[in-house]
């Protein structure tokens, strides 16, 4: 086998704008002194100069300037702190070189704050960002859930509870759930493919920053006048059509997530098709990358009809289009038409990623392959091309075509038979396996019992008769919340344990982690069940006040919601003080066999020193002699000598 | 080994669906049912919570049984079997839920049709959705044209509702009756109903309509015949009021 090895040159000269003034102006971040007032400038003061030509009073109209700021002000903050310095450099004639890697890799922790080009870098960027949303969408969770602890109004008006419940569900949404998949598959899938990094490094780092861009925007809502936006994540024209300024705030702060969401998903599918090391052929992928495949395919495809219908209900605001507006024609229904065509493939975008962690987890932890390796990667497949015929079962009582509701209705429920698959599947896996019960395993058996009561209060739902009656009631709530954290943000704190050690080279703090693993399994049960009773039983989804025979329950969701919010405190104890000072982790503490393991931890900076062959199956646990990947040179020595030492 | 293993693993399932099924019988989940279309969607309900049953202990009792059974030693380093796969297990775990999910869709779509239908004579009432308020105008019979803010309804006729909104997406539902429509502005629905039961039952607002959306309620008061009858007459007559 010849030997193959990559060389990067790592330092060199970053390319520099040109200037006169004082070099710190110029410097990222420094900069973003005077490009955000710029950027605001440029868009406010294209509305103005628009606003005087036409004869329009008053020429400064806030609401109008602000909206058109909110697409100018973002670009004044990516080009602050660097993210087009590169292109902006090309373009105006500056010496660049594609093979730059000046702005690669962290050395310290100030590299965690500038735009980096590294995956590893933007992996963990990513995913401390969403851990901040995480927090701030609890929080909001905590003063609403405060709020209905009692019948009647207490500390809020109920505009401001109606902008409270829907700024945390846009932010569990688009600011956590679905990026950090994205962030965690930065971190993993280039090491797990043998690549040195994503296929367009400055694109990935360009992807992260319209994160904090949006959630900022999200959050910044309250401060306006009129309150946040306050029409539920969803929306709904034509009342999301007529409410104050901040809704703006949301359709904007959706495009800059979905943008972000866009770039990340065409990077991985190139990433994923291109660069995978020699001997991976797709049937020798890991499922966290078939996931993370099926997931990009999704978010490519789904995306732009989010952004279609929020640009949509802006125009009808900002530019009296009539797309939604029943008095001059428009079509109602078509929002939500547009919207769920979307956001029912979004459910999977944020569900599939996590199928791949569980599968990873429950293999490395059973000692055991997974079982039905290739029903496994087709049942992601299936779950993607159904996923786009069920849109319409969020509408059964919206009044669409009558028609519509038996055939949405059949292939709905036919989902259950690729996601069923996949938990039989992790079942027989377990079976007859060597099972360890760490933090990660801990969290994915947690992961398959509460996904099932998602899963199948699922099927009700996707049943018409019994979809009418708990539409947009507390049952839809807890069905929601056992899929996406019951479901989702389970199968994260799985992958967030389990790669921690890869990530940070520590190991964090084991009885910590199980601590955390039950207060989270047993309020989150305590919170989200007794929510499907409520439901039933008349209560509906986002509102601010509710009968009193709801009362008692209520309040006992309250206490336990704030012991789930609390238990968050934990996890970050234990990730801050384990990344601090935790015993050092070696390459492969776990004894996984996918290449991500198989290289130092944290992984050099361009992951490998020889790029490894690929000559098996990912996960051939027991099999006598078998491998999944091999090291040319020198590697495939030292991974034999960490197998002796170990035995 | 294998063969005693399944029977405690079916000893487990039996457990599991057993407790499951008390609490399924013993909390009273659904709302007392007050019209003929609640009792079939009930009927749908009963169906999806047997069979989700069946599949909840199959599932946790694996779980449990792996967790207790397949537990590792502290001093185990070795690998599990390497069962790669089971073609016939694999076969059956995707036909059995086919079947099962076509079952409830089949019994869905039955009810769903009769839901729909109104029969020849049904009293005729204009829902209408305001922010934040509902309207009843009844279209036919002694009370023609009259509007009031409550919903007055005869017991045991089947019901055809027209509902309407002047402004934004509003919902429609008496959870006792457990039907429910969106009122969507520009597109009058059709919704049917046959009340069972008298009583007094409220009309709640189930889709955020705005900062009044949670105070939005009204009530379907299904009174006897003869009652309603009389009701209907003296509002007819410019009477009664509400």
């Amino acid at each position: 086998m010849s030997k193959v090895t990559v060389e990067h040159e790592v330092q060199a000269a970053p390319p520099r704008l040109p200037g006169r003034g004082p070099r710190v102006l110029l410097s990222p971040w420094f900069r973003l002194v005077w490009t955000i007032p710029l950027f605001f400038g440029i868009g406010a003061g294209i509305v103005s100069l628009v606003r005087w030509l036409e004869g329009w009073h008053p020429i400064w109209q806030g609401s109008v300037q602000t909206t058109v700021a909110l697409v100018t002000i973002p670009f004044g903050f990516l080009v602050g702190i660097g993210a087009f310095d590169y292109w902006l450099a090309y373009a105006i004639g500056q010496p660049t070189r594609p093979e730059d890697h000046s702005s690669h890799g962290a050395r310290s922790w100030r590299d965690y704050l500038r735009v980096n080009t590294d995956h590893k870098v933007i992996g963990i960027q990513y995913i401390a960002a969403n851990i901040f949303f995480l927090i701030a969408g609890g929080l909001l969770a905590m003063l609403f859930r405060a709020e209905l602890a009692e019948p009647g109004m207490q500390y809020v008006s109920t505009q401001t509870f109606n902008g409270l419940v829907s700024v945390h569900a846009a932010l569990m949404i688009f600011l956590v759930i679905v990026p950090v998949f994205a962030g965690i598959g930065n971190y993993v899938i280039p090491l797990m493919i043998g690549a040195p990094d994503m296929a367009f490094p400055r694109l990935n780092a360009l992807s992260f920053w319209l994160l904090p861009v949006a959630g900022i925007m999200m959050l910044a809502s309250f401060l306006v006048p009129g309150g946040a936006f306050a029409t539920g994540w969803t929306s709904y024209a034509p009342l999301a059509s007529h409410q104050p300024l901040g809704q703006v705030f949301f359709n904007m702060g959706v495009q800059w997530a979905g943008a972000s969401s866009i770039m990340t998903a065409l990077n991985f599918l190139v990433t994923i098709i291109t660069m995978r090391a020699p001997g991976m052929t797709f049937w020798r992928m890991p499922l966290l990358v078939w996931a993370n495949f099926t997931t990009s395919t999704l978010v490519v495809l789904a995306t732009p009809f989010i952004a279609g219908s929020q640009f949509f209900v802006m125009f009808d605001r900002i530019m009296h289009t009539n797309f939604f507006e029943p008095d001059a024609g428009g079509y109602v229904l078509g929002y939500q038409h547009i919207f769920w065509f979307y956001s029912h493939p979004a459910v999977y975008i944020m569900m599939l990623p996590g199928f791949g962690i569980i599968s990873e987890v429950i293999s490395t932890f059973a000692r055991k392959p997974i079982f039905g390796y290739r029903l496994m990667a087709l049942s992601l497949v299936a779950i993607l091309v159904l996923g786009f015929s069920v849109w319409a079962h969020h509408m059964f009582v919206a009044g669409m075509a009558p028609w519509l509701r038996v055939p949405m209705m059949v292939t709905s429920l036919l989902i259950a038979v690729p996601t069923g698959i996949k938990i039989f599947s992790w079942l027989a896996t377990l079976w007859e396996g060597r099972i360890r019960f760490t933090t990660p395993m801990l969290f994915a058996l947690g992961f398959i019992a509460n996904f099932l009561i998602g899963g199948l209060s699922g099927v009700y739902l996707g049943s018409v008769p019994i979809d009418i009656h708990v539409s947009d009631t507390y049952f839809v709530v807890a069905h929601i919340h056992y899929v996406l954290f019951g479901g989702s943000l389970l199968t994260v704190f799985a992958g967030l344990y389990y790669w921690f050690p890869k990530m940070t080279g520590r190991m964090y703090n084991e009885r910590l982690g199980k601590i955390h693993f039950w207060i989270t399994i047993v309020a989150m049960n305590l919170t989200f069940f007794p929510m499907h009773w409520l439901g039933l039983q008349g209560m509906p989804r986002r509102v601010a006040d509710y009968q009193d025979r709801f009362a008692d329950l209520n309040l006992a969701i309250s206490i336990s919601s704030f012991v789930l919010g609390a238990s968050i405190v934990l996890f970050l104890y234990n990730i801050i003080t384990s990344w601090a000072r935790g015993p050092k982790a070696d390459g492969n503490p776990w004894r996984a066999r996918s290449i991500e393991w198989q290289v130092s931890s944290p992984p050099p900076i361009f992951n490998f020193d020889e790029i490894p062959q690929v000559v098996g199956g990912p996960y051939e646990y027991g099999v006598e002699g078998a491998r999944h990947a091999v090291f040319s040179g020198n590697g495939a020595v030292r991974l034999e000598d960490a197998e002796k030492a170990r035995r | 080994m294998r063969r005693r293993s399944f029977v405690q693993l079916a000893v487990l399932a039996v457990l599991v669906a057993a407790a499951t099924t008390a609490i399924a019988l013993l909390i009273p989940w659904l709302p007392e049912s007050a019209g003929k279309e609640r009792d079939r969607i009930d009927l749908v309900f009963w169906l999806a919570t047997g069979i989700a049953i069946a599949i909840f202990a199959i599932v946790v009792s694996a779980i449990v049984f792996a967790v207790v059974k397949f537990r590792a030693r502290p001093d185990d380093d070795s690998d599990g079997p390497p069962i790669h796969g089971q073609t016939t297990l694999e076969i059956v775990w995707t036909a059995v839920p086919t079947v099962l999910v076509t079952a409830i869709a089949v019994l869905s779509a039955i009810v769903l049709h009769d839901n729909a239908s109104a029969g020849r004579d049904p009293l005729r009432v204009r829902v209408t959705a305001v922010q934040f308020a509902w309207s009843f105008t009844y279209l036919n019979g002694p009370a023609k044209n009259v509007t009031i803010p409550v919903l007055r309804l005869p017991l045991g006729r089947p019901v055809k509702l027209q509902i309407e909104s002047k402004d934004v997406i509003h919902s429609f539902w008496v959870p006792e009756l457990g039907q429910k429509q969106d009122a969507v502005p520009g597109r009058p629905q059709t919704l049917v109903i046959t009340p069972t039961k008298p009583g007094t039952f409220p009309v709640v607002c189930t889709e955020l309509c705005g900062l009044g959306h949670a105070l939005m309620r009204s009530q379907a008061i299904v009174m006897r015949p003869g009652a309603f009858d009389a009701w209907a007459k003296s509002a007819g007559q410019g009477g009664a009021t509400s």
